[in-house]
Parts: C-alpha cells; sequence; structure tokens
C-alpha cells in the first residue's frame, strides 16, 4: 500500500518503507562482511602487546611494516610466498592451454566420442577431489609428483568448469571463419591458435581469473602433496603454524592480508570479466 | 567409415577419398582433446573408479593392501566417529543450502533495481568468496575466541557475557554455518542476480495494471521464472557443501570433540593421520560421493518435475 507514495515531490522524496529495509539490510550485511576484514587489516599492524590489549584500540600504536618483514625475515615466508606464486602461475597457464585446445575439439568438431566426453567432464563437476582425494593422491604418489610443485600445478589442471565455459563460448564462433581459415591454408593448430583464440578473449580472461582464484586459495591438495616445510604454500603455512602456535599471531595476521591482497586487487581491477564469468556459467 | 566416407563425396577421386579419413581434420580433434583428458583421465577418471576399488581393502600403510570385500562398509556403519561426521554433514549442509538459496534470493531481489550504492554493495557481497576459505576461518576463529575474541569483548561490554562460540558443540555447529554462509552467499546471489535479469520487465509492467501486489508478483511470478536459476544454485550448494573442509580445519579444527567434523575432514584423517586406514577412509569417500550423486540428481528430478507440472 504505502508503495504508491513513491512519488517525486518537488525536492524531497519521501523514503518508501521498502528503500528503507533495503539500506539497512545491505548496510548490515556490508558491516558484517567489512568488520572482520578491515580488522584483520588493521591489526596486522599491531604488536602482540597491543593484541592482547584490553579493551583493544581500534588504531596500532604505530604504522610500520614490522610484522610482514618479521615474518619474512624470522620465518621462511618468502618461501611460501613463491611457492604459491609458481603453482599458481604455472598451474594457470597449463588449464588455459588444455582446457582451450579440448574445449575447441568439443565445439568444433564433429568426431566419435565426442558427446560421451563432454558429458563425462560435465558429470565430474560432482566429483570435486575433496571427495576422491585418496586415489589422486595414490595416482600422484606412482608417479613421484609428492612433495614437489609438480605435484600441485598437475593434478588440478583439467578443470571441467574452464572446459565448459570455453566450449559454450566457441560454439557461437561462426563456422564460416575457421572454413575460410583453411582455404586458405592453414593447418588445424594454425587455424585454432590465429582464428579461433584471439577471438576467445572474454572467456580465457574468465578462465584465467578463476584459475587464479582457485591456485592461490587452494589448500586441501596442497596440504597432501606438500609434506616437507619447503614445499608449503601459502595457505598450508597459515593453517599449520597457525593450528601449532609456532609463528607469532601477529605475524600471521600479516601473512593473512598478504594472501588476501592479490586476489581483493585482481577483483577490483577485473571485476567485470568475473560477474561475466559467473553470469554465464552459474559455475564456480 | 571408408566406404560411409567415400558414399558421402562421390565426385571425389579414389585416390584423395583413401586419403581422407587419415586427414589432419580428422585427427586433430583427437589431439586437441588429448592433453586435457590425459590429465583429467588420469587425476579424475581413474581415481574415482579405483576409490571404489580401494575401499574394498583394507590398508594401514597404503602399501600393502589385503582384500576384505565390503567388510570397510560394514565397519563404517557401527564407527561412532564416522556415524557422526555422516548426521554433520548432512546437518550442515542441508542447513547451508536452504540458507544459501533464501539468502542469494533475498540479496538477488534487493540488489536487482538500481539505486545509489548498488555496484558497491554487490562488491561486498561478493568480496568473501575471493579470499582463502583457510584464511577466513583462521581470522573468524580468532574474532570468535571466547576471551580475547573481537565479538565478546563487544558483547561483554553490553554486558551480554562471553558465549563459548568454538567451544559449546552446537554453537560451533551454529558459527561453521555461518561463516559457510558469510563466505559464498554473494557468489549464489550474483547468479540469482543473472536469473532475475533474465525475467522480461514486460511481465511485471502487465501484471502491475492487473493490481497484483508486490508479494503477489514475487509468487506468482518472479519465484517460478526464477526455477531453473534456483536449481543451479540448489545443485552447486549441495555440492560445496558436501565437500566443505578448508575454512572448517581452521576455524574449529572439527571440534569440540568431533562436533563440527565434516566428512572430508574424517576421510583425510583417516588417510593421512595415525592411524591410518586407506580402504575405511575410500569407503567413506564412496558414500559422499553417493550422498553428493543422490542429493543432485534429487533435486534436478524435482526441478524437472516442477517445471512439467
Amino acid at each position: 500500500m504505502s508503495t504508491s507514495t513513491w512519488t517525486s515531490t518537488g525536492h524531497w522524496r519521501t523514503p518508501t518503507l521498502g528503500l528503507v529495509i533495503r539500506y539497512t539490510v545491505l548496510v548490515a550485511t556490508t558491516l558484517v562482511i567489512l568488520i572482520p576484514l578491515v580488522w584483520t587489516l588493521l591489526s596486522s599492524f599491531k604488536t602482540e602487546v597491543e593484541l592482547a590489549a584490553r579493551p583493544p584500540r581500534p588504531l596500532p600504536a604505530q604504522w610500520n611494516l614490522d610484522n610482514y618483514t618479521g615474518a619474512l625475515e624470522s620465518f621462511a615466508f618468502g618461501t611460501y610466498l613463491m611457492n604459491s606464486t609458481i603453482v599458481t602461475v604455472a598451474a594457470t597457464i597449463l588449464t588455459l592451454v588444455i582446457n582451450t585446445m579440448c574445449a575447441y575439439g568439443l565445439a568444433k568438431y564433429n568426431f566419435r566420442g565426442r558427446n560421451l566426453l563432454f558429458l563425462l567432464v560435465l558429470a565430474t563437476i560432482m566429483v570435486p577431489l575433496q571427495v576422491i582425494l585418496i586415489s589422486v593422491y595414490q595416482v600422484a604418489a606412482q608417479l613421484g609428483l609428492v612433495n614437489s610443485l609438480l605435484g600441485m600445478i598437475i593434478p588440478p589442471a583439467a578443470t571441467p568448469t574452464g572446459v565448459f565455459l570455453l566450449r559454450q563460448y566457441m560454439l557461437s564462433i561462426p563456422d564460416e571463419l575457421i572454413e575460410a581459415s583453411r582455404i586458405d591454408g592453414a593447418g588445424e593448430f594454425r587455424t585454432f591458435l590465429q582464428v579461433v583464440v584471439p577471438l576467445c578473449g572474454a572467456p580465457i580472461a574468465v578462465v584465467t581469473i578463476f584459475s587464479i582464484m582457485w591456485r592461490w586459495n587452494d589448500f586441501l591438495w596442497p596440504l597432501i602433496i606438500a609434506q616437507d616445510q619447503s614445499k608449503y604454500t601459502l595457505p598450508v603455512a597459515l593453517a599449520q603454524f597457525n593450528s601449532q602456535l609456532v609463528v607469532p599471531f601477529n605475524y600471521i595476521l600479516a601473512m593473512s592480508v598478504v594472501s588476501m591482497l592479490p586476489v581483493i586487487a585482481m577483483f577490483l581491477f577485473l571485476q567485470r570479466y568475473i560477474v561475466l564469468g559467473i553470469a554465464n556459467s552459474g559455475l564456480k | 567409415m571408408l566406404p560411409a566416407d567415400t558414399l558421402a563425396a562421390p565426385t571425389a577421386a579414389p585416390t584423395r577419398s583413401r586419403r581422407r579419413w587419415l586427414s589432419p581434420i580428422k585427427i586433430a580433434p583427437y589431439l586437441f582433446v588429448l592433453p586435457n583428458m590425459i590429465v583429467f583421465g588420469l587425476f579424475t577418471i581413474w581415481p574415482a573408479i579405483n576409490m571404489f576399488n580401494i575401499s574394498l581393502y583394507d590398508s594401514t600403510n597404503g602399501r600393502t593392501f589385503r582384500w576384505v570385500g565390503f567388510q570397510n562398509y560394514a565397519e563404517l556403519t557401527s564407527n561412532q566417529a564416522f556415524l557422526r561426521a555422516f548426521t554433520s554433514t548432512l546437518v550442515f549442509t542441508v542447513a547451508f543450502v536452504v540458507l544459501t538459496t533464501i539468502l542469494a534470493t533475498g540479496y538477488a531481489i534487493l540488489l536487482n533495481q538500481s539505486f545509489r550504492g548498488r555496484g558497491f554493495f554487490r562488491a561486498v557481497l561478493f568480496l568473501p568468496s575471493l579470499l582463502s576459505a583457510v584464511v577466513v576461518g583462521l581470522l573468524w576463529g580468532w574474532i570468535l575466541n571466547r576471551t580475547n575474541g573481537l565479538l565478546n569483548v563487544g558483547l561483554d561490554a553490553v554486558g551480554l557475557g562471553q558465549p563459548g562460540w568454538l567451544i559449546d558443540g552446537r554453537l560451533a555447529m551454529v558459527v561453521i554455518i555461518f561463516v559457510g554462509l558469510w563466505i559464498h552467499v554473494g557468489f549464489y546471489t550474483l547468479i540469482m542476480l543473472s536469473g532475475l535479469q533474465g525475467i522480461d520487465p514486460s511481465v511485471y509492467e502487465a501484471a502491475a495494471i492487473d493490481g497484483a501486489s508486490p508479494t503477489q508478483q514475487f509468487l506468482s511470478m518472479t519465484w517460478p521464472l526464477l526455477r531453473p536459476t534456483t536449481l543451479v544454485v540448489v545443485i552447486l550448494a549441495t555440492i560445496s557443501g558436501f565437500q566443505s573442509f578448508d575454512f572448517i580445519w581452521t576455524l574449529t579444527g572439527g571440534g569440540p570433540v568431533g562436533a563440527t567434523t565434516l566428512m572430508v575432514q574424517y576421510i583425510y584423517e583417516r588417510a593421512f593421520e595415525s592411524p591410518i586406514r586407506y580402504g575405511l577412509a575410500s569407503a567413506g569417500g564412496v558414500i559422499l560421493f553417493i550422498c553428493v550423486f543422490g542429493f543432485t540428481l534429487l533435486n534436478y528430478l524435482n526441478g524437472r518435475r516442477q517445471d512439467a507440472a
């Protein structure tokens, strides 16, 4: 009933009940999401003594990077950061190469078993690594991939989501373009590389972003593969050291911020693609 | 294959049609899918099959295996720790899926129309799903610490006491559901939002002319038209709920005394922490898979039935 009062009378518009509810809910949600994150960021500059102070002060006494440099110098966080970076970059490149090729094969050729392969890829969205953990580990062990960065890079690379996203997009590329390239005498692989790939900028960006997010935040698989501390990735190191209480908590906080910054930065710059990717696939 | 090809191209010279079935265009698709399928086969398809095989053996070291048939499954049905993890997983997943669907629909409706600050709220809501779940769990564990955590310091200051968020088993279950929602709701909201934006605005105009109230509009139009998107959200949330592990590991560690140990953690611990029981853990994995598959199929068939109705 009150919705009919939603009229503009002069400069002042009466806020409707709906509008009040909308802003109340959204502002409250924003606080629930941002307070822990802002509190973490502020606390990452505090000393251990300040962290234990009661009542806690919101702002650190001194703004310096001691916790950040301390964690890198006193503990091997530099190594873990490097491992995380190597795994993320290498796995993303591998995923892009094999997913794009596979998607092209499934989208633009007619061959025996094509539909079966595509269904198989789709079905495994229901079989996450967490479920088949043990037998994947067995394969990795037999191939000598345990306790190596390669063991974190290769096994999760053939993402079903990536194949699906890229294939759906490639279906919309006109066959005439590919046919024309063939008539021009380009081989199959050159057609793929020089005609198809340049047209797939948007879905490739989406898969790149997703892959970076997945691999940078990956935990269970690297936890199993990394048996020496020297092979830890950042999330593995944070989880292990936090539970064993070996690293001061102010260092843990600083490194938590480091683990969150790259993905937040990526989101700020590439938000458009992320929203696009989710809207188009409904898949994570 | 060869005769069919020759028939299909009767004008081609015989020599050419002979070469055609080995032509690049015939081999190319296999070469394109091959690298992905090798990785996929080695690390997804084969392990999925082999897990069932391993579940029929007993092994305490992962090297020597003794055939025991279905004994692992029989043992699991009377194993208190497993049964508890199984029940907790169902409780967690059902709560997570139901609340995710409701909240994502609600937020999507709030964010559907354009208003000041919409882009900001949408970005904030999505932000947690980008972050490392391990780190999120760790931070919430710190904030919910009974004596030193930010929340209880605040509650204590206003005289509300210091609830043992992570010490009381029931509260801890509520906490992991809450943190699960905190992480994931924004992602599902975006899916719902894309579904909402696919609805033709003219149906609302027509309904408004006919005098339908907002509640009537929601129940008789938005909700039915959103059903396919809701189905996607329910299925994805179910899969995500069943595989929850990372944030719980750093938030509660599965405690207190196993109250928040879900199936993935049970499987992980029986496979990689002493006492190692490979076969038992694999049997747990098979049961988890059956749960994921069963629920997904149920949702899918239910969605299809409603669409047909």
